[in-house]
């Protein structure tokens, strides 16, 4: 096994704006404050190739065994569980990517990675609260190119390398769905589902994002949600939007154009015609009409 | 052509089934919502998403099935599942998500109200097994934990009531529904007093109680437009799910009990007379004046062999869960009655008649090392079974009956159905095809009588065929039977057991 330190200052690492640092190390012994727990200002890859690791991810305990991969955000606080690196072999990269809070990943013109898929990455990063993919030998496989490809630098190799970080997040999202999908209970995943979309019902929701985060694809997806709930992923979204804008029509402080957007519609014209399509009201009338007793 | 068309607002979907006037289907669709479950014991849903699906999806039928091919409406008739509670205010705006049958938040007013006096008179009176589910109970829960939103309460609505509410602006709910709040004495037809003291309120915080013919005023003028109905379309209240899959299953009158087998299951029967079990195991809801329809609730049916199929099935397409319980029911055939000596009490969720013990749990019993994997599918289906035939048992200590009829996704597996045939040693009916359509088909003859094709319920009961046939095997019952004996001793010995495991597990 090679060992490789790559930093931002090397020449290796000059074609790779969004590299920070990529390393494959051996550790033997133990040396104090190796790894100190603070904020990360980087995503950060970690797979483990051999020994075991105790880590502290955001101020949760994590311990890794070998073929293990840590995913590390923006913000987050990372670092060794006793603030240093155990013996062992680990693999890291750090990249300088932005995560906003809607969860949109901003790549760069570097990734294949477009901008609807950027955003469900995203989203899937952000949702769930534990980054810890475990036995991810496919992981081990990407690290293991991206060192080869850095040494023979034969043609081709810049590509070769930025599409192995696309394919590292693509990695990352599709085994943290099904991690936290058990793929058996669709009710339970649905559920979840659905939860996520109320907390975000302003977000205009696509069906890519929403098959994603369920682990499906598109067409299997919705013929599922289709059968489970009657309704297609799109309708059944109205219908969360427009019975939320029916509990705030019944509260008369809250202003018509504010419900409209934050249930989601693009505008008070586009809520007052599918409000009218459905209820034969618009959001005024039903305001008026429903809130005295008769 | 006329037709009639039925609304169920069940448990987690709303099911919108047209029929022509001889009782023909044709069409239908449904619309699932969630269950929220904010904490353990709760289970609320939000009335306004129950609403806008039930809208929804019946302006989709409308519009795809019913009004391009001419039907006439002639009436929509709704019927729901019972025990809920919502809470609304002085506007009739909701007070929150409403609570819905299977919350148990009110576990401990149901205790203390079932041990008392008081408690055991409302039984009589009423004819709810006083029980965490009932209506009475989650009130007063309301009353002594949640002060303010009982205090800004002007109603405590059943969802049904809320939903015709919004379509017509009037505040009422049917016998049956009411029937099941624990609030309405069964034999005068009148909201119970003393009922009404111990949760606090007076009669005018409860809708007004009608028949299940009711006709409530005509749909606004703006949802007659939005769903194309005009002005003449005849509303009826209706009944609840469960009383409809017993009319809609022919059960009515001596000789016969029907068996519904969704995630929960019930065994029914109808008569003239209450079933007053002096153990207040059964319960004795009130369909029309003079019939009640009285039996036995099970917590544990499907759900539990859904549990089984997604810890142990095998899924070959993501999320297939029916495709993996048909190779599980497959499989469970291989082995023979009884299981070889397994046997399964399936009390996963606590269990509510016969045994009553919201500390029950699952129990595998009898392993020995010849067992293997499929003698666990068919044990845990015979387990489930058995906690069906208890209740069965239980109804026969009041009334025999000689046939059952079974509805509901589970009893549309032939397996299960001749296996609960042989249990019972009797014949089981089901309905070709029938799957879980008992209900609306029981809103049919309803709608069916009241529009006078029939002359009374009796008539309408009476044409309902059942040609299908599980005709029971004695040996193989002996051999279930011996099984059985064990099964029930277990469920009763287990007593202190299943509260110590109970409080453990509650610890944690």
């Amino acid at each position: 096994m090679n060992q490789c330190f790559l930093k931002k200052e090397c020449k290796e690492l000059h074609a790779f704006p969004q590299i920070r640092e990529f390393a494959l190390k051996k550790i033997n012994t133990v040396h104090f404050d190796s790894l100190k727990k603070e904020p990360s200002q980087f995503f950060r890859f970690y797979y483990v190739i051999d020994g075991r690791f105790d880590w502290n991810i955001n101020d949760e305990h994590h311990i890794l065994y070998p073929d293990d991969l840590a995913v590390i955000l923006p913000g987050q606080i990372f670092g060794g569980e006793k603030d240093l690196l155990d013996i062992g072999a680990v693999s890291w990269m750090h990249l300088e990517l932005q995560l906003d809070r809607s969860g949109k990943l901003s790549t760069g013109k570097w990734s294949r990675l477009t901008d609807s898929e950027c955003r469900t990455i995203g989203r899937i990063l952000l949702l769930n609260d534990c980054l810890v993919l475990s036995r991810l030998k496919e992981a081990g496989t990407i690290f293991q190119n991206i060192q080869n490809e850095f040494i023979t630098q034969e043609v081709g190799y810049t590509t070769r390398i930025n599409q192995l970080i696309d394919e590292l997040f693509i990695l990352s999202a599709r085994q943290l769905t099904r991690q936290s999908n058990s793929r058996r209970d669709f009710p339970q995943t649905f559920m979840k589902l659905e939860q996520n979309l109320r907390e975000n019902l302003s977000h205009q929701w696509s069906v890519e994002e929403m098959s994603a985060l369920v682990g499906l694809g598109t067409t299997a997806f919705s013929e599922k949600v289709k059968s489970y709930t009657g309704f297609s992923p799109l309708n059944y979204l109205i219908n969360i939007r427009i019975s939320e804008a029916i509990k705030l029509l019944k509260r008369p402080d809250v202003h018509v154009t504010d419900i409209a957007l934050d249930t989601g519609f693009y505008s008070s014209q586009h809520f007052a015609t599918t409000f009218k399509k459905l209820t034969g009201y618009t959001p005024s009338e039903f305001r008026k009409k429903n809130i005295t007793t008769d | 052509m006329d037709c009639i068309i039925t609304i169920e607002i069940g448990t987690g979907a709303i099911r919108v089934v047209a029929f022509d006037l001889k009782g023909n289907i044709l069409g239908s669709s449904k619309g699932s919502y969630p269950t929220f479950h904010a904490k353990p014991d709760f289970s609320e849903q939000d009335p306004e998403q129950i609403f806008i699906t039930m809208l929804y999806i019946l302006k989709n039928f409308l519009n795809e099935t019913i009004h391009p091919r001419k039907y006439k409406v002639v009436c929509l008739c709704f019927s729901s599942a019972m025990h809920s509670v919502l809470p609304i205010d002085k506007n009739g705006v909701p007070l929150g998500n409403a609570m819905v049958w299977s919350d148990n938040r009110a576990k401990k007013e149901a205790g203390d109200l079932k041990n008392s006096a008081l408690g055991k008179s409302l039984y009589k009176t009423t004819g709810t097994p006083i029980h965490a589910m009932s209506p009475l109970n989650k009130i007063t829960w309301l009353k002594n934990n949640d002060k303010d939103r009982f205090a800004a309460t002007q109603k405590f609505l059943s969802i049904k009531t809320y939903i015709i509410q919004q379509l017509t602006g009037e505040y009422v709910v049917d016998y049956s529904v009411a029937s099941a709040t624990g609030m309405l004495n069964i034999h005068t037809l009148k909201w119970e007093a003393d009922a009404l003291k111990h949760g606090g309120i007076g009669k005018e915080k409860l809708a007004d109680v009608v028949s299940v013919f009711y006709s409530p005023k005509k749909l606004k003028k703006e949802y007659q437009t939005a769903l194309g109905l005009h002005d003449k379309v005849k509303l009826i209240i209706g009944s609840s799910d469960g009383c409809m899959a017993t009319l809609g299953a022919g059960v009515w009158g001596d000789g016969k009990a029907t068996v519904t087998l969704e995630e929960s299951g019930a065994v029914r029967v109808v008569g003239k007379e209450v079933l007053q079990d002096k153990k207040q195991r059964l319960f004795n809801y009130l369909l029309i004046e003079g019939h009640y329809v009285s039996g036995g609730p099970t917590n544990n049916a499907g759900s539990v062999f859904e549990w089984y199929a997604k810890q142990f099935g095998d899924f070959k397409k993501a999320f297939d869960l029916e495709e993996c319980v048909e190779n599980l029911i497959g499989e469970a055939a291989n082995i023979s009655p009884g299981s070889d000596g397994l046997i399964f009490l399936p009390y996963l969720q606590g269990e509510r008649a016969p045994i009553w013990n919201a500390n029950a749990r699952g129990v595998y019993f009898g392993l020995n090392i010849k067992h293997g994997q499929q003698h666990f599918i068919r044990a845990t289906i015979e387990g489930i079974l058995y906690a069906i035939y208890s209740i069965g048992k239980t109804l026969e200590e009041h009334r025999s009956f000689k046939s059952l009829s079974a509805n509901g996704t589970f009893a549309s597996y032939p397996f299960w159905t001749q296996m609960m045939a042989d249990i019972f040693n009797k014949p089981v009916h089901i309905k070709q095809g029938s799957g879980s359509d008992s209900v609306a088909f029981g809103s049919f003859l309803l709608s069916a009588t009241e529009i006078g094709l029939y002359r009374n319920l009796d008539e309408a009961a009476e044409s309902v065929k059942l040609p299908d046939s599980f005709t029971p095997n004695k040996q193989i019952h002996d051999v279930y039977l011996k099984h059985y004996s064990i099964f029930e001793r277990l469920s009763v010995k287990l007593f202190d057991e299943f509260e110590a495991i109970a409080n453990v597990q509650n610890e944690n």
